[in-house]
């Protein structure tokens, strides 16, 4: 059983025990984990298991969540995290078992044998996937989801002011087959790609090497919203729309 | 656009029997590939009426309209732009993935045996300088450009959903438990949503189509390096599927692989080719 421990400073505030139910975090006394500070939200973030891993999501909290420093809306836990609130924080020990929180699909996992495919129909897909909003945030990461990637042009000649990255492939380049064309005579046909991946949109290079916020990038590197990307003179600032 | 083409299946290691199933059809360039599941020999009828009906469909479909046939050569329509109109391609490949679902799905139910059957499916078809994808489930389609390996499908499994939820990383993703549990698929049920995309193709560009049992076993940069090794593209589709094996061959592997060309070659383009592969 994962165990999660409120800490204020270095004094131990509560112990609970992940179970089937998420545990509610905020200044709300219903909260399984109450804390008691005007920085923290009434409800402020939960833990909850999915796909037998801790995850810990934040509910719009005015002054955020933080997972080992890191300002999170949503992210996986593992074994001596640190969640700060406010001025509390929130020690994880994964060390125990997780709650088989998804009895259905490991149950038939298990009858056709690990290795064998299974197709998960409607119902159970929708469970599953919707497992951390049916407890109250409908559509809190549903419209994250609906977000736009694009490229807008902040100075350099391209045949449009802003792009949408619909493709799974983005060219930027001479070819006529790029999306986002340069001109000039020593540009390449392929300066830089953007593939878009699950996790999100890689810029690599072509035969131009990018830069990214200044710096020449390495090998594939992920854009984040609001990331200055120049190539061939021109300037491109990535954003995420609604 | 000039393609050169290999596909190669094998059964792998572990399995008693090959339940994927994969079809050229050079005249049309169009390319299908899929992958069965169910119980006894159940999974190969699957993916068997899939690549058949795929197939068949897109003939039909191309040779009643006069004027989609003439396009079949890949000649006249050979400056579409990458992001010319038409859509018309990848109507045509998902109404045919939405027949093979169908197909499937009553076969099964009127096969007690066959209950529970399923396949997944991955098609190319390539007009011109423009690639049509329809896909439903894991069966993947990558993109080898300037070396780097581009996956142009996102799979239909419960991990990927998951990593684009942001619940788990892609790390986690290769190493769950649950990573043969499908969100889609067809003969699951009567109807399925396909997914379809179009991208521009370039001269030397490398494609592959290949189920899972390739994409568990060798990682993305060593699928990279054994296309990139091998020029010929059967001999290229032979040697992923003999390096699945060598890493164990859980599952049945198939891969197919495309080499995109100039039309043309003169003089001029051998020495633009050659002193761009030197200057990389």
């Amino acid at each position: 059983m994962a165990m999660l421990t409120l800490m204020y400073g270095e004094k131990i505030v509560k112990e609970v025990a992940v179970g089937r139910r998420p545990i509610g975090i905020g200044r709300a006394p219903d909260n399984e984990l109450p804390v008691d500070n005007p920085a923290v939200s009434n409800y402020h973030a939960k833990i909850y298991a999915e796909a037998g891993k801790l995850v810990v999501e934040d509910l719009n909290s005015l002054n955020g969540t933080f997972v080992n420093d890191l300002r999170i809306e949503r992210a996986a836990l593992h074994d001596g995290d640190q969640i700060h609130v406010g001025k509390h924080h929130i020690k994880v020990d994964t060390s125990g078992v997780l709650p088989q929180d998804m009895d259905q699909t490991r149950k038939a996992t298990e009858m056709g044998g690990i290795d064998s495919t299974m197709v998960l129909d409607t119902k159970e897909r929708r469970d599953l996937l919707q497992q951390a909003s049916a407890f109250g945030e409908q559509g809190q990461f549903g419209s994250g989801r609906l977000r736009m990637a694009t490229l807008a042009v902040l100075s350099g000649k391209t045949d449009k002011k802003e792009y949408i990255l619909s493709n799974k492939l983005t060219v930027i380049g001479k070819s006529e087959m790029a999306t986002i064309q340069l001109k000039g005579w020593l540009t390449p046909a392929v300066a830089a790609q953007i593939s878009k991946r699950d996790d999100g949109y890689y810029i690599g290079m072509g035969d131009k090497t990018p830069l990214v916020n200044g710096t020449k990038i390495g090998g594939p590197h992920r854009l984040n919203d609001g990331d200055l990307v120049e190539i061939c003179g021109v300037r491109l600032n990535f954003l995420f729309r609604e | 656009m000039r393609v050169v083409c290999g596909g190669s299946s094998d059964v792998g290691r572990v399995r008693a029997n090959n339940e994927d199933a994969y079809r050229i059809v050079d005249e049309l360039r169009l390319y299908v590939l899929s992958d069965g599941m169910g119980g006894e020999a159940h999974g190969e009828v699957a993916s068997a009426i899939a690549v058949q009906t795929v197939a068949e469909h897109c003939a039909e479909l191309v040779h009643a309209e006069p004027g989609s046939a003439r396009k079949a050569n890949g000649k006249s329509a050979a400056d579409t732009g990458a992001n010319g109109e038409s859509g018309e391609r990848a109507m045509m490949l998902a109404s045919a993935v939405r027949l093979a679902n169908k197909k499937i799905f009553w076969s099964a139910e009127k096969n007690a045996a066959q209950k529970g059957m399923g396949a997944t499916l991955t098609a190319a078809w390539i007009d011109g300088r423009k690639l049509t994808l329809a896909h439903v489930g894991d069966s993947r389609v990558y993109l080898l450009r300037g070396g780097d390996l581009h996956q142009l499908t996102s799979d239909h499994s419960l991990v990927a959903e998951q990593v684009r939820r942001g619940i788990i990383t892609p790390a986690e993703a290769e190493k769950s438990d649950m990573q043969s549990v499908l969100l889609r698929a067809l003969g699951a049920q009567l109807e399925v949503e396909v997914e379809t995309g179009e991208q521009g193709l370039m001269a030397r560009d490398v494609l592959l189509l290949c189920s899972d049992g390739l994409t568990r076993m060798v990682g993305d940069v060593e699928i990279a390096g054994a296309l990139q090794a091998e020029g010929d593209p059967q001999k290229a589709a032979e040697n992923l599927v003999a390096l699945a094996n060598e890493n164990g061959g859980a599952d049945n592997v198939t891969a197919i692989v495309l080499r995109l060309d100039e039309e043309k070659k003169n003089w001029l383009s051998w020495f633009w080719g050659g002193a761009n592969k030197n200057g990389k």
